[in-house]
C-alpha cells in the first residue's frame, strides 16, 4: 500500500474519524484507524464498536492498492504538525507505516487490516434522502436536552421519529425536554429510533450547513447516513423513550414574551451569585414586569428587574438557570416566548411566532 | 420408624447444649455469669487444655444451699425468675435454667457450693442416662466453685469441631474480656495451664477503670479514646470510643454493653458506624467500649439462645440516641483535646482541675452505700492526675467511672446476697498494670524528620521570611515566648516544609500540619453548615422514573411519606411493587436516585431513620471542598498558615479530613529531646 497526499486533503477526514476513536482503549486495534487503498480512493475508517465512521478521499494520482491500521491520534497529530500545504506520501514497508514530507521521516507501528472489527450491517430497510443542513438543524436544536449518564440509558441519547413528511428529533434528560419538528420527504412507514449519545453528536459534526443531500438509511438495529464523503453508522439504543406528546405542556394561560438577548444576560448575570452546585434562580412575575432573584450558600445576592409583556397572573417560581440559559442560547428569534400555568407546572419555551421547536423546563421548589 | 419414646435426661440435655455449648468459651461465660448473678466479687477461672480438659470457676458469691444443689443441674431449674413478669424486666444474666444441665451432660461436671449462712460446703455430681445426682459433703470456703472436665467425652462428633488448644483459649479469654469489662466491681483471673493471663483487681474509680480496658484491650486505645457519658429520654451511654485516627481493620475492638450484657446488635452497630461516617477513614473500623443503660422493660433479652442479640422496644429512639450522643462527641473533638498536657502541673488551656476532682468526689459520695471499705479508696482521686485527653474531655461530662453508682434493680435475692458480700472486697495483692501504661508511645516517622535532608527548602523558607508586610506578620506574635499561657493550642507557624506540611511551634513542642487536609476538613465543615443554613430545594421530575421495588418497600415509602418529603424526594405508589419518583433533591440531580432510594428503604424498614441523602449530600460537598481547598505546593505565608490553625481549633472535626486521614501530629519536646539523646 502506498499513496501520496496533500496534508489538507487528510487531515479534514482524519480528524472526523479520529473523533470517533476512543482515547482510552483495552483492545489495541480499536486506537487504530483503518487505511485502505483502491485504485484512486482512500478511505479511513475508525470505530469504537458503536458508532463506525468511514471517510473517503480522491487520491491526484493511482495509488499502490492495499490496506493497514495505524495509530488513529498519532497519525493525526504527525499530519497536523507538518506545515501547510505539505504533501505526504505515506507507504506500508515491512508490517510498518512510513510517513514522508520535505525532509521528515516517521515510522508506525501496524496492526493488520483482518484486525479491525465491522460493524455488523444488518439488512437495510427504510432509507431515504434528505438536507444536510436541515438535519444538522433537527440536532443542534435540541441535542443540549440529552441526558449524559442516567442509569435510564435511553435518556442518554435522541429521539428520532420519522415519518412522510416530517422528521422530529427529541431529547431529554428527565428534567427538560427538547423537540424540533422539520419537514422532509420520508419514507411511507413511520419509525422511531434512538441514537446514542456519542452518535448524535458524531454524526452533527459530520453534516455541513450547505444545501446538500445526506441519504439515511435504518435497519433494525443500526442507523447509516451517507454522503458524499462519509458514511457513518451508528448502533441504536433499544429502548421505550418518554412520550414527549404527554410532557409538553397545553393549558398553559400566562405567556411572558422578552428580548431574547436582553433575558440571556439577565440570566447570565444572575447566575453567577446563584448555589453552584444547583444553579437555582426565583423568578417573579407580575405585568410587564420580571424580576430574577438568585443567592448562594455565602448569603450573596443577585436582584435584576427587566422589561417584558406579561398580563397574567403574579407568579413566583424557581428554575435551574443553565436550563433557561441553554434555551436561550438555541434559539435564534429577538423574543422568546415562555408559557406557564402556576408554580409547580413545566414551563414551555418556545420562539413566538411558532417555529418548528419547542422546549419544556420543570421549575425547581427552592 | 420406631416408637415414640420420651428423651433420655441427658439425651435431651444434650440436644438443648448443641445451641449454648459450642466450645470451652462458652462455658467460662455461662459459668462467670452464674458467678456474677451469685453477687460474686471475685471470680477465678482456670483452664487448661484450651479449657477443653479443665474448666474451673471458683467465686466468692451467694453459695447454693444443700437442699437446692442437686437442683442446679436440671433443667428448668433457676432461681433466677419466677413469672413471666420476671422474664420482661429481667436483670440477672441467667433466666433460663438451662447452662449448668446442658454443661453437664457434655462433660464430667462437679459443682462445689457453700451457703453464706451453712457451715458445711456440698458437692453434687450428675451421672448416666438419667442425669442421678449424688450429693457428698465437701470442703469450701462460701461461693461455689464449678469444674468440667473433659468436654464432649460422651459426644465425639462435637469434639471434632474443636480447634487447637491456642485458637479455644483465644475464644475464652475474649469471652472472658467481655464480662471483666463489663463489672468493674468485680475482681477477675484467669489462668492458663497455671500461669497467669490476666489478673484483674476491682476497678472502682475511673483512673482503675481504664487501666483494666488498657490492660484488656490496649494501652493505645485509652490513650486515644475520649470518655462518654450522656443521658436523655431515659437512655444513658457511657463508656469510651476511641479517635477517629485510632481505627483498626477489624471490628475486633468493640464491645457494647445493654444494660450490663455484652451484645452485637446490627441496630447499635449501624448506629455508631453512621457516627464514624464523616471522620473514618475508608474500610477502618471504630474501637469503643460502651454501655448503655435502659428500662429493661424497653429491651428484650430473650430473643437468642446465647443472649448475643437484644431487641429494642423503640429500636428508633435507641439508634437516634447512639448516633446524636457520638457523632456529637466525635464532632466536638479539638486540637486541644488532644494534645498531652506540657506536664501534669500544668494542665491544658481551661481544664479545671478542681471540677475534675468535684466531678469524682461526687461519684464516690455515690458510691458508699456499695462498700464502706473503698470509701476511703475513692476519695484519694483528688490526687490523682488527669491525663491528656481526659483533662479535655472530662470537662462537664460528670466523672470518670461508667457505672451508675446505684445499686441495680436486681431481683431482691441477689441484690441481697450482693450486699452482704460486699465487704469481702479486698484488692489482690499483685499490680497488674502494664508498665506501658505510663508511657505515651513514640510517634511513628520520625526518622524521616530526623534526616537533616529532609530540612525546610530555601525556598520554602524564604516565603516564610518574605511576608514581612504588617498585615502577614498580624498574627505571628513574634514577642511570645513559646510556652506562654496565651499561646494557643496549636501555637504558632514557623515555616512550610515541601509545600505540603505547615511546622509550627506550640507548648509542646513540635506542630505538623497536613496543609490540604487540614484545609479540606475546614472548607467542608463550612459548605455543610452552608448548605444545612438553606431548605432543601428539590426538583420535580418533567419524566417521573419507575422503579420496581419489593411490596414491604413499597408500603415503606407509604408509611414514610412526610420523611421522604422532607428530604425533597416525593415517591408515587403505582402498583403493588413499583414506585414513581416524581421529585428528588436538587443536589442529587446527577446521583443514581434510584440505588438511593432503594437503600433508604431498607435502612427505614430495618432502623426506622435514614441518613443516605444526607450521606450522598456529603459525598458531593467532600468532593466540593476538596477541590476548593488549597492544593500541595500553593505557598503559604505565615499569617495564612496561621490563620488555618486558629481555624483549626475553631472547626468540628478538624483532627480527620474529609476521607478519614489525620490533619496534624504532635512531636513533644521530649520526643524530640528523645531523638537527640538529651537529658539522659
Ligand atoms: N456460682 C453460683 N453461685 C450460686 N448459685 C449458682 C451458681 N451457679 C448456678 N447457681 C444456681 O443454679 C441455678 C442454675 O444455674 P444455670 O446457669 O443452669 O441457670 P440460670 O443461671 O438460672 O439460667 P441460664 O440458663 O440462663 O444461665 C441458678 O439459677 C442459681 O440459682
Ligand atoms: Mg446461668
Ligand atoms: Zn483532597
Amino acid at each position: 500500500m502506498k499513496f501520496v497526499i496533500s496534508r489538507e486533503a487528510l487531515l479534514r477526514p482524519l480528524q472526523l474519524v479520529a473523533g470517533v476513536v476512543e482515547k482510552r482503549q483495552t483492545l489495541p486495534v480499536l486506537s487504530n484507524v483503518l487505511l485502505q487503498v483502491r485504485g484512486q480512493q482512500l478511505s479511513l475508517t475508525g470505530t469504537d464498536l458503536e458508532v463506525e465512521l468511514i471517510g473517503r478521499v480522491t487520491l491526484d494520482e493511482v495509488g499502490i492498492e492495499g490496506e493497514i491500521t495505524v495509530p488513529g491520534k498519532k497519525l493525526m497529530d504527525i499530519c497536523r504538525s507538518l506545515p501547510d500545504g505539505a504533501q505526504l506520501e505515506i507507504a506500508l514497508e515491512d508490517q510498518r507505516v512510513n510517513v514522508r514530507s520535505g525532509r521528515s521521516r516517521f515510522t508506525l507501528s501496524t496492526l493488520p487490516a483482518t484486525e479491525f472489527p465491522n460493524v455488523d450491517s444488518v439488512g437495510e430497510e427504510k432509507t431515504f434522502a434528505m438536507s444536510q443542513q436541515v438535519l444538522r438543524r433537527a440536532i443542534d436544536r435540541t441535542s443540549f436536552a440529552m441526558a449524559q449518564q442516567d442509569v435510564r440509558y435511553y435518556l442518554n441519547g435522541m429521539l428520532f421519529e420519522v415519518g412522510q413528511d416530517s422528521l422530529r428529533t427529541v431529547a431529554t434528560d428527565g428534567h427538560r425536554l427538547a423537540t424540533c419538528r422539520v419537514d422532509i420527504s420520508g419514507p411511507d412507514e413511520a419509525r422511531q429510533i434512538i441514537l446514542p449519545r456519542k452518535g448524535v453528536l458524531e454524526l452533527a459534526k459530520l453534516l455541513t450547513d450547505a444545501d446538500v443531500s445526506v441519504t439515511l438509511a435504518f435497519s433494525a438495529n443500526h442507523l447509516r447516513a451517507h454522503t458524499e464523503n462519509f458514511s457513518f453508522t451508528s448502533k441504536l439504543v433499544d429502548g421505550k423513550f418518554p412520550d414527549y406528546t404527554r410532557v409538553i405542556p397545553k393549558n398553559g394561560t400566562n405567556v411572558l414574551i422578552a428580548n431574547r438577548q436582553e433575558l440571556r444576560q439577565v440570566f447570565a448575570r444572575t447566575a453567577i451569585l446563584s448555589n453552584e452546585k444547583y444553579r437555582g434562580v426565583r423568578l417573579l412575575l407580575s405585568t410587564d414586569i420580571l424580576q430574577v432573584f438568585a443567592n448562594n450558600p455565602e448569603q450573596e445576592e443577585a436582584e435584576e428587574s427587566v422589561g417584558v409583556h406579561y398580563n397574567g397572573a403574579s407568579l413566583e417560581m424557581g428554575f435551574n438557570v443553565s436550563y433557561l440559559q441553554d434555551v436561550m442560547s438555541v434559539i435564534a428569534t429577538e423574543n422568546v416566548k415562555m408559557t406557564l400555568s402556576d408554580a409547580n407546572s413545566s414551563a414551555l419555551l418556545e420562539e413566538p411566532e411558532g417555529g418548528d421547536s419547542v422546549y419544556v423546563v420543570m421549575p425547581m421548589r427552592l | 420408624m420406631s416408637k415414640i419414646h420420651l428423651l433420655s435426661p441427658r439425651l435431651a440435655n444434650q440436644i438443648a447444649a448443641g445451641e449454648v455449648v459450642e466450645r470451652p468459651a462458652n462455658i467460662v461465660k455461662e459459668l462467670v455469669e452464674n458467678a456474677l448473678d451469685a453477687g460474686a466479687r471475685r471470680i477465678e477461672v482456670d483452664a487448661e487444655q484450651g479449657g477443653v480438659k479443665l474448666l474451673r470457676v471458683r467465686d466468692d458469691g451467694c453459695g447454693i444451699e444443700q437442699d437446692d444443689l442437686a437442683l442446679a443441674l436440671s433443667r428448668h431449674a433457676t432461681s433466677k425468675i419466677t413469672t413471666l413478669d420476671d422474664l420482661e424486666a429481667v436483670m440477672t444474666m441467667g433466666f433460663r435454667g438451662e447452662a449448668l444441665a446442658s454443661i453437664s451432660s457434655v462433660s464430667r461436671l462437679t459443682l462445689t457450693s457453700r451457703f453464706e449462712q451453712a457451715e458445711q460446703a456440698w458437692q453434687v455430681t450428675a451421672e448416666g442416662r438419667d442425669m442421678q445426682t449424688s450429693v457428698a459433703p465437701a470442703a469450701h470456703p462460701q461461693g461455689t466453685t464449678v469444674e468440667v472436665r473433659d468436654l464432649f467425652f460422651n459426644t465425639p462428633a462435637r469434639r471434632k469441631f474443636l480447634r487447637t488448644e491456642k485458637t479455644e483459649f483465644g475464644h475464652l479469654e475474649e469471652h472472658l474480656k467481655k464480662l471483666a469489662l463489663s463489672r468493674y466491681d468485680v475482681a477477675f483471673t484467669l489462668r492458663h495451664n497455671n500461669r497467669v493471663i490476666h489478673q484483674l483487681r476491682v476497678a472502682d474509680r475511673g483512673i482503675e477503670q481504664e487501666r483494666r480496658v488498657a490492660t484488656l484491650l490496649s494501652p493505645d486505645f485509652i490513650d486515644h479514646a475520649i470518655h462518654v457519658d450522656t443521658e436523655a429520654a431515659g437512655l444513658q451511654l457511657k463508656g469510651w470510643v476511641a479517635l477517629p485516627t485510632y481505627s483498626r481493620s477489624q471490628t475486633d475492638m468493640q464491645y457494647f454493653y445493654v444494660n450490663g450484657r455484652a451484645v452485637r446488635d446490627k441496630l447499635v452497630v449501624h448506629a455508631i458506624r453512621q457516627a464514624y461516617r464523616d471522620v473514618l477513614y475508608n474500610g477502618r473500623h471504630p474501637a469503643f467500649v460502651l454501655y448503655l443503660e435502659l428500662d429493661p422493660k424497653l429491651v428484650d433479652v430473650n430473643v437468642h439462645p446465647t443472649k448475643h442479640e437484644v431487641r429494642f422496644r423503640d429500636g428508633r429512639l435507641v439508634h437516634d440516641f447512639l448516633f446524636r450522643t457520638l457523632h456529637q462527641v466525635l464532632g466536638n473533638i479539638r486540637p486541644q483535646d488532644q494534645l498531652a498536657p506540657a506536664s501534669s502541673s500544668s494542665l491544658t488551656a481551661g481544664v479545671d482541675s478542681a471540677s475534675a476532682v468535684g466531678e469524682t468526689r461526687g461519684f464516690a459520695s455515690g458510691a458508699v452505700g456499695n462498700s464502706e471499705a473503698a470509701n476511703g479508696l475513692r476519695l484519694q482521686t483528688q490526687a490523682e492526675p488527669v491525663r491528656g485527653i481526659q483533662a479535655g474531655e472530662f470537662r462537664g461530662q460528670g466523672g470518670l467511672p461508667w457505672q451508675s453508682s446505684e445499686p441495680k434493680p436486681t431481683p431482691a435475692a441477689v441484690a441481697e446476697q450482693m450486699n452482704s458480700y460486699a465487704n469481702l472486697i479486698r484488692p489482690l495483692d499483685s499490680d497488674t498494670v502494664p508498665a506501658a501504661m505510663a508511657e505515651r508511645p513514640v510517634l511513628a516517622g520520625t526518622a524521616g524528620f530526623a534526616s537533616p535532608n529532609d530540612s525546610v527548602t530555601s525556598g520554602n523558607m524564604a516565603t516564610a521570611v518574605q511576608t514581612n508586610t504588617p498585615v502577614a506578620f498580624a498574627g505571628v506574635a513574634p514577642a511570645m515566648p513559646a510556652g506562654s499561657a496565651d499561646m494557643p493550642p496549636l501555637g504558632f507557624a514557623i515555616a512550610q516544609l515541601h509545600g505540603i506540611y505547615i511546622l509550627a511551634e506550640n507548648r509542646q513542642g513540635l506542630v505538623l500540619v497536613d496543609m490540604h487536609a487540614a484545609h479540606e476538613r475546614i472548607t467542608y465543615e463550612r459548605l455543610k453548615a452552608a448548605v444545612d443554613r438553606e431548605s432543601v430545594a428539590s426538583q420535580p421530575l418533567l419524566v417521573p422514573q419507575s422503579m420496581s421495588v419489593s411490596e414491604a418497600e413499597a408500603d415503606a415509602a407509604e408509611q414514610y411519606a412526610a420523611e421522604f418529603r422532607a428530604l425533597g424526594v416525593e415517591l408515587a405508589r403505582v402498583g403493588p411493587e413499583s414506585l414513581l419518583v416524581r421529585q428528588i433533591p436538587v443536589l442529587l440531580q446527577q446521583a443514581p436516585v434510584t440505588n438511593l432510594i432503594t437503600d433508604m428503604l431498607g435502612d427505614l424498614i430495618e432502623h426506622g431513620s435514614s441518613d443516605r441523602i444526607l450521606a450522598h449530600r456529603n459525598e458531593l460537598l467532600a468532593t466540593m471542598a476538596c477541590h476548593g481547598s488549597v492544593r500541595a505546593n500553593r505557598r503559604l505565608s505565615v499569617a495564612e498558615m496561621n490563620a488555618l490553625l486558629r481555624d483549626m481549633e475553631a472547626t468540628e472535626r478538624s483532627g480527620q479530613c474529609n476521607h478519614g486521614r489525620p490533619t496534624w501530629t504532635q512531636l513533644s519536646m521530649a520526643e524530640l529531646d528523645k531523638l537527640f539523646l538529651r537529658g539522659r
